[in-house]
């Protein structure tokens, strides 16, 4: 019969009926995501532990190679290690899981829903580890799954095919279990490949089951429970590639860049009794006093967890010496690491007690003492332009974020300033002499945070700073910190 | 269990209930898919998808109106979703529109898969229009606003989407009768 007919009303007419079947697969990925949802509150968890004990095994690590040997060797690869014995463990877990479901293959169609059960439990379990695993094995198992897309989309309908590659699978699956069983001690990297040899083997099922759905094959017993086994390996291909997507989420940042302008109360003292000014004060009691850092930061953040930092900040440090007389006479007298501002007679700072004792014979000439009323304090001011280089690792990152921050910081020496008071009478000597140009601290702090919006964050950093070369002389045994409380506002673009 | 039941089920996300909709459902979801979708695939993982948005948005059914209706446009807005935002080439003269290529053609046993395929395999708009026009009777003023296209414009897509299909329905007419 022929008959000419508007293009529109040939499709009305032939797809006015038109329904298909989708492959019970569909249902299969339908229930993994539903299931996901739960599983999803689950993650920041894991984050959570895995932070905490990556930073203990960073904390032990450096300990450890400072403690025992400083040079010889290097942190990564130790710090890595821990990660890679959990993965072993996990892949095991899952491989024996994987043995137990291919024995109740042979448990007729009614265990149906028991099987499924075995499989949450098994996509729980590949989720967790899976997510845990490096990067590596993400992306191939992705890969892998792809090249999946790509052969079932080629795929030719025959039924010989199905019964060849049944053996098939059997046949790989075999290899890749035994060759997991067998060598857990591996690298990482090998682990990834046979992680997606099995991926692989997943991928040669889909194909089958494909084939399956076909109308013209009459469903046998065989296909049935070729299928559950399948959403069995379903389920364990879907979620690799899901859980890529949910950790490149996690770790990508909203913002990469964050600036900070901060503030800090900062108390500067010294760790060990030594003077910075004079040998003779050693013993002489010694007051930190508090000061004002301010300054701002820029962080880039490298991911969700772990941001680099810089900036600049001027610090104001300043530090009061006692227990001393004051007294006047040529500069020459004074032994001080002092670089007076006048040339001839200057006041001069010495050790409670000494200018009774003075030989008057003294080649440099002799200290008058000066009458002042009240306790002497030889104040020491000095600020420093400060340059960090830190690391800040979030083991929070919520709306409230605690952050480990360690790193150091380039001093450039800026203005400083040795001064005397005792009484009504006050005087700046000069500088002090012995102070580098360039200096260096270490530094650690924790810090809190408070998200306002995605873009504007309080933050609030008690740091420990250490300087490591504050004085041009080695031998004074003058040991300088300072803790300061630094806080600020970060808006994040 | 009735429908009501049923919705009832899934909205307090009851597994069994979501399965049983899925079950009573997911053949005629699957056919919009397909019609929507350049493949086979694709068409089950915009089932896939659709079927997600169904569950988690199940609370906004209120019972107005038809519940498969609802999730026909659930599964359509999902699947054009996926393909309006990707242009067609050539889109040199788009507002121009085709004549009215002779459209007619000779009704014999052209099978559906056929016919799928070639609907299938239509540049994404293209594909969108004619199947919203035709197959699921959408005004161009409705298209146009829900795939953000002119009218002019999803005139024009529609005139060539049959102009393709014609030529390919001749082929294959050729290729048949030739054997």
């Amino acid at each position: 019969m022929k008959k000419n007919k508007n293009i529109d009303e040939l499709f009305k007419e032939r797809f006015k009926n038109f329904e298909a079947t989708p492959s019970p697969d569909v249902w299969n990925k339908i229930q993994v995501k539903l299931k996901e949802k739960d599983d999803r509150k689950l993650i920041p968890l894991w984050f959570k532990l895995g932070g905490i004990a990556a930073l203990l095994a960073l904390v032990f690590t450096i300990g450890n190679s400072m403690l025992n040997t400083p040079l010889n060797k290097t942190n990564a690869p130790i710090v890595n290690e821990n990660p890679i014995e959990i993965n072993s463990e996990k892949v095991n877990n899952i491989i024996v899981d994987n043995h137990d479901v291919n024995q109740d293959e042979t448990v007729s169609i009614e265990d149906n829903n028991e099987l499924k059960s075995t499989d949450e439990v098994l996509v729980k379990k590949s989720s967790n580890s899976i997510n845990k695993s490096h990067e590596v094995i993400a992306f191939e198992t992705k890969v892998a799954s792809n090249n999946k897309k790509s052969n079932i989309s080629e795929n030719s309908v025959q039924q010989d095919l199905i019964k060849n590659s049944e053996v098939i699978i059997k046949e790989k699956e075999g290899i890749s279990n035994s060759n997991l069983l067998d060598k857990t001690n591996e690298q990482l990297i090998n682990k990834g490949s046979k992680i997606n040899k099995n991926v692989e083997a997943v991928a040669v099922n889909e194909n089958v089951k494909d084939n399956s759905e076909n109308p013209s094959i009459t469903e046998n017993k065989g296909v049935v429970k070729e299928e559950n086994k399948k959403s069995i390996f379903d389920a364990l291909n879907e979620n690799p590639e899901e859980e890529v997507v949910i950790a490149k989420l996690d770790n990508t940042p909203d913002n990469r860049w964050e600036i900070t302008p901060n503030v800090a109360p900062v108390y500067y003292n010294t760790l060990s009794e030594g003077s910075s000014v004079d040998p003779s004060f050693s013993d002489n009691p010694k007051n930190g006093d508090l000061n004002i850092a301010y300054g701002v930061k820029v962080s880039y953040n490298l991911n969700k967890r772990l941001s680099v930092r810089s900036g600049v900040s001027n610090v104001n440090l300043s530090y009061s010496t006692t227990g001393l007389d004051l007294g006047t006479g040529p500069i020459a007298a004074s032994t001080i690491s002092i670089e007076y501002a006048k040339k001839n007679n200057v006041t001069i700072v010495v050790d409670k007690g000494t200018l009774v004792n003075q030989n008057p014979d003294n080649p440099f000439g002799t200290i008058a003492p000066k009458s002042t009323n009240g306790e002497t304090y030889l104040n020491q001011k000095i600020s420093y332009y400060e340059m960090p280089v830190e690391l800040n690792y979030a083991i929070i990152n919520k709306k409230f974020g605690i952050n480990v921050i360690g790193g150091f910081s380039t001093l450039l020496l800026g203005n400083n300033e040795v001064s005397v008071e005792a009484g009504d009478f006050s005087e700046v000597l000069g500088e002090a002499s012995n102070l580098s140009s360039i200096s260096f601290t270490t530094n650690v702090g924790i810090g809190f945070n408070y998200s306002f919006s995605k873009k504007l964050m309080f933050n609030i950093e008690p740091m420990f700073k250490y300087q490591l070369n504050p004085y041009t002389d080695s031998s004074v045994n003058f040991k300088p910190y300072y803790i300061g409380v630094y806080s600020g506002l970060s808006f994040k673009f | 269990m009735t429908l009501e039941e049923l919705i009832l089920n899934c909205k307090k996300q009851d597994l069994k209930g979501q399965e049983e909709l899925y079950k009573k459902f997911s053949g005629m979801l699957f056919s919009v898919c397909l019609k929507y979708s350049p493949n086979y695939h694709e068409a089950e993982d915009n089932l896939q998808d659709a079927f997600i948005t169904i569950f988690n948005r199940i609370e906004q059914f209120k019972g107005k109106g038809s519940f498969e209706g609802w999730m026909k446009r659930v599964t359509v807005n999902t699947v054009l979703q996926k393909y309006r935002k990707q242009r067609v080439f050539n889109l040199s003269n788009e507002e121009q529109l085709e004549e009215e290529a002779v459209t007619e053609i000779e009704d014999n046993t052209v099978p559906l898969d056929f016919l799928l395929k070639i609907v299938q395999e239509l540049p994404d708009r293209y594909r969108l229009v004619f199947t919203m026009y035709v197959l699921d009777d959408y005004a161009h003023k409705e298209i146009s606003d829900i795939v953000g296209i002119s009218v002019g414009t999803s005139k024009s897509n529609l005139a060539r989407a049959r102009g393709i299909l014609k030529t390919k329905i001749e082929d294959y007419y050729k290729i048949n009768k030739l054997k």
